[in-house]
């Protein structure tokens, strides 16, 4: 008999880290419980998952973690309301349920031999963490291009995955750049919005994919800007933020246009969106 | 396909025989007169004489409140789902045909709701055909009928002193069969009547021009007639709750101490705050956003997605509207 | 030409003038709807299209719901700045309808001098839920009314019935004791008088003559059949709340199901908010579905405010809210003996009336 789908996943919280200097940023490290869940939880980056704590409800995340990390699952929270308060509250050790995953990813047959530019701004860069990971790991690099990532944060403190992007810096089979609004004493590297680095790196659009993910008004200034380097509009991918409560496409919550941003996305192209009435 | 009759005197003894093997329920008039689908007793005498009950049976498959799962301290535990087979006796046509279209929602192949599928796969449907339609109802333009039988197991038909089943599914033919020495074969002049006087009902209905909706609805999107006919909305979600093939639902937890549970209830897209996000950003923050998006969902997403209108004209939503709202006077502003 | 077509003829020229001269800019009334004893809210701004309003017994709704959203305050200096300024609004008023729009100036939700109160004597609307429960098997195909105000409805084999107004009236029409809009910039129509002044009083002893756990059974066999539809709170003119306290989520105060303790608290806490603020009008009746009589609590409060503290809501435009307002000798035996409530009578309301008015 097929999973209930209402039903989440036990786990437990392994791991907390602090991301940001605010400290309304957290990462958690799930594990499930039985293994058997791991084996069952097989998912693509760019899904999201339901976490639930009893009695407190549950909240959508995207996946931060790649499926290339086998034995854990990272999640990144911000502090904005009932459900993250509480579970930026939880010490590890404390037990919560999973659902999922849920949604449509991103759409990594496209993207195969492609190249990758990965904008991304704020808090948002959760997946596209997932889908770095998962295109550096060795069995996967040299089934892409050249991948460019422009990441911005207000000021240096606030940039999510700290550890992880001075390593993929030091790579050389990926280019990382990042900008702040407001730099500090010893920033280096670019100081502006998204858009005035890419604008910058002008990186060519030919066998090219973007993935944007952001708040609106940066996802504005970057469409803009992609599309004056000649991205067309199913080159570039994002991800839509949504109120969401089961995920599975039945509730209705998330529905918009004929689609279910929880089933049909939340990875959409611009072109998908572009049919879609502007209700979100 | 089985074509039986039994008389209207026998009937509650048919009545009686299925509530051997599960619950029957069928319409009892209530204390103020009005037809409600209620479980039945011994001694209750039913009523054929209703137009169409007030609340929907599609509570029957997604109650008002339903449990998904229990908690305490910390570990979650499923509830029981029915394993008795149940009857629902009288379901207008209009309803039943609602019932596949909450099966598309429901049962989508993809993810099954196992709530909905337990219940689906535990009620059999007995509909009953309308002779005497309202003035709101309009089922024949979206698709349906008073004799229709879809999304029902058995189709019963009114005559004079009898009743006449028909067997639509394989659970009705079982359920016909259980009680077959009730029942007698019915005269071909017999069915012919009762199709006579579904005929007959049709042509009472009033045609609501619906084809071509989705195209229509499609260009319709930014016009400022949606602000017009949305004024008078009061988002006060009647018209969602008595409809039978609205669905939206909310999740939420109820707990005291360290136990609890988490419940689903029916939610309604006309509510303030059903899109309001955690932000305090509002995606539909007027009624007349919320009435566009009620109309595409039913008029035009659904038939993008399912290849039928969500609506199934039972007039419900009509009749009810505190404001005297009615769906086939906006259908027909916005120019569908 | 009865009564009604005359006023109606008078209403659709004072509305067309208000128009044309600019006097407002949106004008609240009826139109004709598509079921017969029904008519469904106009929101005009033409004044060419004046015509479309009408005015009978089926002109149920009262409008003074529309009014909190009409003149919503921006949220913040922000949306000020862009925000357009508060329109002129013109409105049909029955009695019940102008004690709520008063009360909603007497709490600060519109303010006064954008309103143009246009009042009607009113006889009395009809219930459409119970028009049709009379009419049984048939189904009303046309309604209207007579010159005595019978409602003759055309059911679907073409025949005529007359319904007695006394039958097919809301519940808070036989109810009624001011049918007469008390503050208005123009009237048309009446005087008319209240009936059965005591009807309501009436109403609620016949209930309180019940032991109490006679009452809460009856109560509960009531409200048993809600669905949480929230249709009573989002008709009342006065549940303008942008969040309802039962909706919020931190903290939780009740379920969204139908557990009976879930649906109780519902309906009492509704009860309690609108206590002193209720103006009878039976909104709440007509919106419920399901046909709870949820005026049962609201009836017995508004009298308990009157008996206590000789107050009505909506008399008054200058008067503090009774819940805003407090003075030393106000009664409050109901909170150390709640059964010695002071008794019902006539000089008892006087004495307290005239105390308040000092």
């Amino acid at each position: 008999m097929a999973r209930n789908p209402y039903l989440p996943y036990p786990a437990r919280i392994e791991e907390v880290i602090v991301e940001n200097e605010a400290g309304d940023i957290k990462t958690f490290r799930l594990v499930f419980e039985d293994p058997q869940s791991a084996k069952e939880f097989r998912y693509v980056p760019g899904q999201f998952a339901e976490l639930s704590l009893p009695g407190m409800g549950e909240a959508p995340f995207g996946i931060a973690s790649s499926p290339t990390e086998a034995d854990y699952l990272l999640f990144s929270v911000k502090r904005v309301g009932l459900f993250t308060t509480e579970l930026h509250s939880v010490e590890p050790g404390v037990r919560i349920g999973i659902r999922g995953p849920m949604g449509r990813p991103f759409p990594w047959d496209r993207m195969a031999g492609k190249n990758l530019l990965i904008i991304g701004g704020g808090f948002a860069f959760t997946t596209l963490r997932s889908a770095i990971k998962y295109i550096l790991d060795p069995a996967n690099r040299s089934g892409f291009g050249s991948v460019l990532v422009i990441y911005g944060a207000r000021t240096p403190g606030e940039f999510m995955y700290k550890k992880e992007l001075e390593q993929w810096r030091a790579r050389d089979d990926i280019a990382v750049h990042l900008t702040v609004d407001h730099p500090d004493e010893g920033w280096t590297q670019h100081k502006g919005v998204v858009t005035t680095v890419l604008e910058g790196l002008k990186p060519s659009a030919e066998n090219s994919l973007a993935l944007v993910c952001g708040p609106p008004v940066m996802i504005r200034f970057a469409l803009q800007s992609l599309n004056k380097l000649g991205f067309a509009d199913d080159a570039i991918i994002l991800s839509l933020e949504m109120r969401m409560k089961c995920g599975i496409g039945k509730c209705g919550r998330c529905n918009i246009g004929s689609k279910y941003v929880c089933k049909d996305g939340p990875v959409f192209t611009r072109e998908e969106l572009k049919a879609l009435p502007s209700e979100y | 396909m089985t074509e039986k009759r039994i008389s209207h005197t026998d009937l509650p003894r048919l009545l009686a025989r299925l509530r051997e093997r599960g619950p029957v329920h069928a319409p009892l008039e209530d204390e103020t007169g009005d037809a409600v689908l209620t479980e039945l007793s011994s001694d209750d005498l039913i009523s054929l004489r209703y137009r169409n009950f007030r609340l929907s049976p599609k509570s029957f498959l997604l109650p008002q409140n339903q449990v998904l799962f229990r908690f305490q301290d910390g570990k979650e535990e499923e509830p029981a789902l029915p394993d008795r087979e149940m009857v629902v006796f009288g379901v207008r046509p209009c309803d039943a045909k609602a019932m596949q279209a909450l099966d598309k929602v429901f049962l989508d192949g993809d993810q099954n709701d196992p709530y909905y599928a337990r219940a689906r796969e535990k009620t059999v449907v007995i509909a009953l055909a309308c002779t005497r339609p309202l003035s709101s109802c309009f089922c024949t333009s979206v698709g349906g009928g008073p004799g229709d039988g879809a999304g029902a197991d058995v189709l019963a038909l009114e005559l004079d002193a009898d009743l006449l089943l028909r067997a639509l599914t394989p659970g009705g033919e079982r359920l016909l069969s259980s009680v077959r020495d009730l029942l007698c074969d019915a005269a071909p002049s017999a069915v012919k009547e009762a199709e006579d006087r579904v005929r007959a009902a049709e042509e009472q209905i009033a045609p609501v021009k619906v084809d071509g909706s989705a195209q229509r609805l499609s260009n319709a999107y930014d016009s400022p007639l949606w602000a017009s006919v949305s004024q008078k909305c009061l988002g006060c979600g009647t018209c969602s709750f008595l409809c039978p093939t609205c669905h939206c639902f909310d999740i939420t937890d109820e707990v005291r101490g360290g136990t609890g549970r988490r419940v689903r209830t029916w939610d309604c897209c006309a509510y303030p705050l059903f899109t309001l996000h955690g932000s305090g950003h509002n995606p539909r923050p007027t009624p007349k956003e919320r009435w566009r998006q009620r109309i595409m969902h039913k008029f035009r997403y659904a038939i993008e997605n399912f290849g039928r209108p969500f609506c199934v004209g039972c007039g419900r939503c009509i009749r009810s509207c505190p404001v005297g709202m009615d769906i086939r006077t906006v259908l027909k502003e916005i120019g569908v | 030409m009865t009564a009604s077509h005359e006023i109606e003829n008078r209403l659709r020229a004072t509305a067309e003038k208000l128009l044309r001269e600019k006097k407002v800019d949106l004008f609240l009334g009826y139109e004709k709807a598509s079921l017969p004893f029904r008519t469904t809210p106009l929101l005009l701004t033409a004044a060419e299209e004046a015509g479309r309003l009408v005015w009978n017994s089926f002109c149920t709704v009262n409008l003074a719901v529309y009014l909190p959203r009409l003149f919503k305050a921006p949220a913040d200096a922000r949306e000020a700045k862009s925000a357009t300024p508060p329109p002129k609004v013109g409105i049909v008023l029955k009695g019940c309808d102008a004690r709520s729009v008063v009360a909603l100036i007497q709490e600060r939700q519109v303010p006064r001098e954008n309103l143009v109160l246009v009042g009607i004597g009113c006889p009395g609307v009809v219930d459409a839920q119970k028009a049709e429960k009379t009419l049984g098997e048939h189904e009303a195909l046309g309604a209207g009314e007579d010159a005595q105000g019978s409602i003759r409805a055309v059911v679907e084999d073409g025949t005529e019935i007359t319904l007695y107004r006394q039958e097919v009236l809301a519940d808070a029409c036989l109810e009624c004791r001011s049918p007469m809009p008390a503050i208005c910039d123009l009237v048309l129509g009446g005087p008319v008088e209240a009936k059965e002044t005591d009807a309501a009083r009436r109403r609620a002893a016949e209930f309180e003559s019940k032991p109490p756990d006679a009452r809460w059974a009856r109560f509960q066999e009531m409200i048993s059949k809600c669905i949480r539809c929230n249709a009573c709170r989002q008709a009342c003119p006065m549940c303008y709340c942008k969040e309802c306290l039962l909706d919020q989520t931190r903290p939780r105060l009740i379920g969204a199901g139908t557990d009976i303790s879930d649906v109780t608290i519902y309906h009492l806490a509704r009860a309690l908010h609108t206590a002193g603020r209720c103006t009878e009008c039976g909104a709440c009746v007509r919106a419920c579905p399901m046909g709870i009589d949820t005026r049962l609590l609201t009836r017995k409060l508004s009298l308990e405010a009157e008996d206590l503290y000789g107050y009505r809501a909506g008399q008054s435009a200058d008067a503090i809210p009774l819940l805003s307002a407090f003075a030393m000798d106000d009664p409050q035996d109901f909170l150390t003996e709640p059964s010695h409530l002071p008794a019902a009578s006539s000089s008892a309301q006087e004495a307290e009336q005239a105390r308040r008015a000092k």
